[in-house]
């Protein structure tokens, strides 16, 4: 049976007709503005990554190291005991090959967004981040990568201090 | 005495969050602000069966929820039926001067309208229930806003 096209009442409009004023219309830019508490364990870490450091948080019942780190072991129910510094290689453990752009514009290129298992915390612990300097077809899951940070001067405490990440082994480029 | 626990002051992660919205107005807003740009002229929408005149005009009955077809100039002039002295802007600063703020139903119509009380010198004069005009910019500076027209003021 063929679907029957539904007719949806309302009047199409095109951003034109309001920018021309064909269509009486306000321009409304909330400013949305938010303040975050970043709390202890993110606070220290976003210290230490404009030192051009990751930082981990530990816990010795269940001996997990956790990063990002957090004050409370969700797994034992006990908080955290002590800081540790991790490396700022790893590996991918799972990623994707976007084309779009978070405002939902085409992309040529792919964005590969990636989950890092940081070398130096326990298995599945990672952060999500980008990765760069490869081509999109040879990223793969366990492929090792290191962080590219961005100029000491350029750091502000925040995650995008690590401006990418690149494969820590050299890829064959394809002509 | 004991001193308290030295509290850690936390760190705080700032952003914005960037969002911009068209609001139209509508089939029936834009007949108002049309007539309302091009004639100076304030445009309402009549329901005969419950006897109301909405300014400004609306696409429906919000009594009955019939479609509202038939359009009605009302006068430019009413009665104050309510009106607000405002000293702090909506962040709460506080404004250079006190701003009015008037609801008025223009004659002819059932509904309150909202704008400015403006040529206020003396707050405590204002009474309810008395005759105002509305006052609309010149046709060159209208543009098919609320803010052609400029407010209400008392006769």
């Amino acid at each position: 049976m063929k679907a029957m096209p539904i007719s949806l009442g309302g009047t199409p409009l095109e951003a034109q007709d309001m920018e021309r004023g064909k269509i009486f219309s306000n321009l409304y830019v909330p400013q949305l503005r938010y303040a975050w508490d970043t709390g202890e364990a993110i606070g220290r870490y976003l210290q230490e990554l404009k030192q051009g450091q990751l930082i981990a948080r530990r816990c010795h019942k269940c001996a997990r190291t956790m990063i990002p780190p957090r004050m409370f072991c969700e797994r034992c129910f006990r908080p955290t005991d002590e800081w540790v510094y991790v490396k700022d290689t790893g590996k991918i453990i799972t990623f994707s090959l976007s084309y779009v752009s978070w405002d939902v514009r085409r992309l040529k290129q792919p964005q590969i967004p990636a989950v890092i298992e940081i070398d130096g915390a326990s298995p599945g612990m990672g952060i999500l981040h980008v990765v760069k300097n490869v081509p999109p077809k040879q990223v793969k899951v366990g492929m090792p990568v290191r962080a590219v940070w961005k100029p000491a001067a350029q750091r502000t405490g925040s995650i995008t201090d690590i401006a990418y990440w690149e494969p820590s082994t050299k890829t064959k480029k394809r002509k | 005495m004991t001193r308290p626990p030295e509290i850690k002051r936390g760190s705080v992660w700032r952003g914005e969050i960037p969002l911009q919205s068209y609001y139209t107005t509508g089939p029936s807003g834009q007949i108002f602000f049309q007539a309302l740009k091009r004639h100076g002229k304030l445009i309402g929408t009549r329901c005969t069966p419950c006897a109301q005149v909405y300014v400004p005009a609306r696409s429906f009955c919000e009594r009955c929820f019939a479609k509202l077809t038939e359009e009605v100039e009302v006068k430019r002039t009413g009665r104050l039926a309510s009106y607000t002295i405002c000293y702090v802007d909506r962040d709460r600063a506080p404004l250079p001067r006190p701003l009015a703020l008037a609801l008025v139903r223009l004659e002819g119509a059932t509904t309150l309208m909202l704008h400015y009380l403006i040529g206020v010198h003396d707050p405590v004069k204002i009474r309810i229930g008395c005759q105002v005009e509305i006052i609309i910019k010149p046709r060159n500076k209208r543009v098919g806003s609320i803010l052609d027209i400029e407010g209400f003021r008392i006769i």
